[in-house]
C-alpha cells in the first residue's frame, strides 16, 4: 500500500456529520419545549395544566433536573437557533445576519458584528461547512433528497434540472438590496435555516406555522421535482455568502491521482454538483466528506493549501490512464492485468 | 336598490379594482394595533434592527411576544408584537438581555430605569365605557399596575388617571372586566 493513504477516520466523518445535523436539530425542537416548560414553572401553574401540558412539564423536568437548580433561570443558558443564538452568554449569529442587518439599517451595528466573528472565522478556515454540517435545512433536504432517489429507484421520474450556479450570488446581492430598500432584514425570509429555527419554535410554544414555512415546503417541491438538492445549489443567499468567505479555505478536499479509478462515485454522491473526478472542489465545497466516505479505493482525504490542487488527469487506476500508459509501460500493464 | 344605481356601483367598483390606486385603498384597512417588546427602538430602526431571531420570544416567561407572519405587510414579516387585551408584558426585561441586535434595548429591571427606558405606548380611558366613571366602584387596572402611582393614580370611586409616566405595558387593558375594555394602550409607534 502506498504511504499517502488517508487517515482512516476520514472516512467516518460522514457519520459525524450525521450526528451533528441530527444533534443540531434536535436541539431547535427541544429548546421551543423547554421555553414551554419555564413558562409553566415561572408561572407556579402546574395544577392549572392540562394533561397534555403536564406531559410536556414531565418530560422536560425529567430531561432537566440533573443540570438545573432553579429552571426558570437556569434554562435560560441556550436559547435561540442557528440563526442567531446565546450560549452561557456567548452570543454567536449567522454572518448572513450580520450582513443582511447592515444592509437594512446602512450602518454597522458594531456589538451584533461582533458575534458574526467566531462563525466568519471559521467560515475563512473550513469553507462552507456550515451548510453540512450544523444547517438545520440541510438535515432536512438531504432526507428529502434520499427520498427523491427511493422515489427514482421505485421508477418514478424526478426532476434533475441543472442550473447556473451563480444565481444564488445575485439572490444574496438581490437580498440583500431588497433589505437595503425596505429598512428591514428581509433576507431573513427567505433563507431557510433561520425559517426553520423559527417556524419549529412557531409551531411548538406558539401554536402554529407561520408563512416562512409556506416558503419552505416550496422549496423541498423544488427540490423534488425540479433540480436535485435545487436550492441549496443554485439559490440560497447564506450558501453564496459562505461560499464567497470560504473561496481560500484552509481546509479542503484533495484527490490523490495515484489511487484513483476514475469510478466517478464522488461526483454522483455529491449534493453540490461538485467535480471531485476532475479535482474540481472551488469554492462551494461545503466538506461534507460524502465523496470521501463513499470511495472505494480512498483516494480523497483533506489537504491544507489555500487554493485547489490543479486538475491531475485521470486516475492512475482507472482505464483511460492505464491505456494511455500501456504502451510505453507494457510489462507493468500487463502484471497489474493479471492482478 | 335600483337597478340602475346597483349597476353604477357595480362599474365604479370594478374600476376602483382595475386602477392602479386599488393598492392604495388596500393598505387604507385600519392598521392593527400591537405593541413592540419593552425597550423596541422607534419602528423604523426596529425594522432596520431586528433580524427576526425568535429570542425575545424564547425568552419571554409570560409568554406575550408573538410573532407577525404576513398581515402587517412584508416589512414586519417574523417580527416580535404584543397583542395586551390577550397577554400583557410584566416588565421583566428579559428579551432586551437576550436581543443580540440592540433592537430590543437591554434595560435594568428597575423602576426608575423602566420609567426612563420603556415607551412601549400609552394607556387612555374611555369614560363611556369604565365602570367607575359610570359609578360603580372598579379600580382593577389600578390594581393590575406594575407602577401604581407612578403610571396610573386613582380619585373619587377608583377613576382611574393615567400619567405621563405609563410605560405601555398593557396589564391594565389586560386586565379590564368590561368587555370592550375601557382602558387600552395607544402604540407609540402610532
Amino acid at each position: 500500500m502506498r504511504s499517502d493513504q488517508p487517515f482512516f477516520l476520514w472516512r467516518h466523518l460522514n457519520k459525524l456529520r450525521w450526528v451533528s445535523l441530527s444533534v443540531v436539530f434536535a436541539m431547535l425542537v427541544l429548546l421551543p419545549y423547554l421555553h414551554v416548560y419555564q413558562t409553566y414553572v415561572a408561572a407556579h401553574a402546574y395544577d392549572l395544566l392540562a394533561p397534555s401540558e403536564r406531559q410536556v412539564y414531565g418530560v422536560m423536568e425529567t430531561l432537566t433536573q440533573p443540570f438545573v437548580g432553579d429552571p426558570a433561570e437556569d434554562l435560560d443558558a441556550i436559547k435561540g437557533n442557528t440563526w442567531s443564538g446565546t450560549f452561557w452568554g456567548l452570543k454567536l449569529s449567522d454572518p448572513l445576519a450580520a450582513f443582511g442587518q447592515m444592509a437594512a439599517g446602512l450602518t454597522i451595528y458594531w456589538p451584533f458584528w461582533l458575534t458574526a466573528l467566531i462563525p466568519i472565522a471559521l467560515t475563512v478556515v473550513f469553507g462552507r461547512f456550515f451548510c453540512g454540517w450544523i444547517c438545520p435545512a440541510t438535515f432536512i433536504y438531504e432526507l428529502n433528497s434520499n427520498f427523491a432517489s427511493w422515489l427514482r429507484w421505485a421508477g418514478i421520474k424526478i426532476g434533475n434540472r441543472h442550473f447556473d450556479k451563480r444565481i444564488k450570488y445575485g439572490v444574496l446581492a438581490l437580498g440583500l438590496i431588497l433589505s437595503a430598500a425596505t429598512g428591514s432584514v428581509l433576507i431573513a425570509a427567505i433563507y431557510p435555516p433561520a425559517i426553520i429555527g423559527r417556524e419549529i419554535y412557531y409551531a411548538i410554544a406558539i401554536g402554529g406555522f407561520g408563512a416562512g414555512m409556506m416558503f419552505f415546503i416550496g422549496t423541498l417541491l423544488f427540490d423534488l421535482l425540479v433540480a436535485r438538492r435545487g436550492f441549496c445549489r443554485y439559490l440560497c443567499p447564506g450558501g453564496a455568502l459562505y461560499s464567497l468567505l470560504g473561496r481560500y479555505r484552509l481546509l479542503r478536499i484533495r484527490r490523490i491521482v495515484e489511487t484513483c479509478n476514475d469510478c466517478a462515485k464522488c461526483n454522483a454522491v455529491c449534493e453540490f454538483d461538485l467535480d471531485p473526478l476532475r479535482d474540481g472542489f472551488g469554492q462551494e465545497c461545503n466538506n461534507c466528506t460524502a465523496c470521501i466516505a463513499i470511495c472505494p479505493t480512498n483516494a480523497l482525504t483533506f489537504a491544507i493549501r489555500p487554493t485547489d490542487y490543479p486538475a491531475q488527469g485521470p486516475g492512475h487506476l482507472g482505464r483511460r490512464y492505464r491505456s494511455e500508459h500501456a504502451a510505453g509501460d507494457e510489462s507493468a500493464a500487463e502484471h497489474r492485468e493479471a492482478a | 336598490m335600483k337597478r340602475r344605481s346597483f349597476l353604477k356601483a357595480l362599474g365604479m367598483g370594478a374600476a376602483a379594482m382595475m386602477s392602479p390606486g386599488s393598492a392604495h385603498a388596500a393598505r387604507n384597512r385600519p392598521p392593527l394595533r400591537y405593541l413592540r417588546p419593552p425597550g423596541a427602538l422607534e419602528e423604523a430602526d426596529f425594522l432596520a434592527r431586528c433580524i427576526n431571531c425568535g429570542q425575545c420570544g424564547e425568552a419571554c416567561p409570560n409568554r406575550c411576544i408573538k410573532y407577525f407572519s404576513i398581515e402587517n405587510g412584508l416589512a414586519s414579516i417574523d417580527t416580535p408584537y404584543i397583542t395586551p387585551r390577550e397577554k400583557a408584558c410584566i416588565l421583566c426585561m428579559k428579551c432586551g438581555e437576550v436581543c443580540p441586535t440592540g433592537a430590543i434595548k437591554p434595560i435594568p429591571r428597575e423602576t426608575e430605569a423602566i420609567v426612563e427606558g420603556v415607551k412601549m405606548g400609552h394607556a387612555e380611558v374611555d369614560k363611556g365605557l369604565c365602570l367607575s366613571y359610570q359609578g360603580k366602584t372598579c379600580g382593577v387596572c389600578y390594581r393590575a399596575c406594575p407602577l401604581p402611582d407612578v403610571a396610573i393614580r386613582v380619585g373619587r370611586l377608583e377613576q382611574p388617571h393615567v400619567l405621563d409616566k405609563c410605560v405601555g405595558c398593557g396589564l391594565c387593558e389586560r386586565s379590564c372586566i368590561q368587555m370592550p375594555h375601557a382602558i387600552r394602550i395607544v402604540p407609540r409607534h402610532g
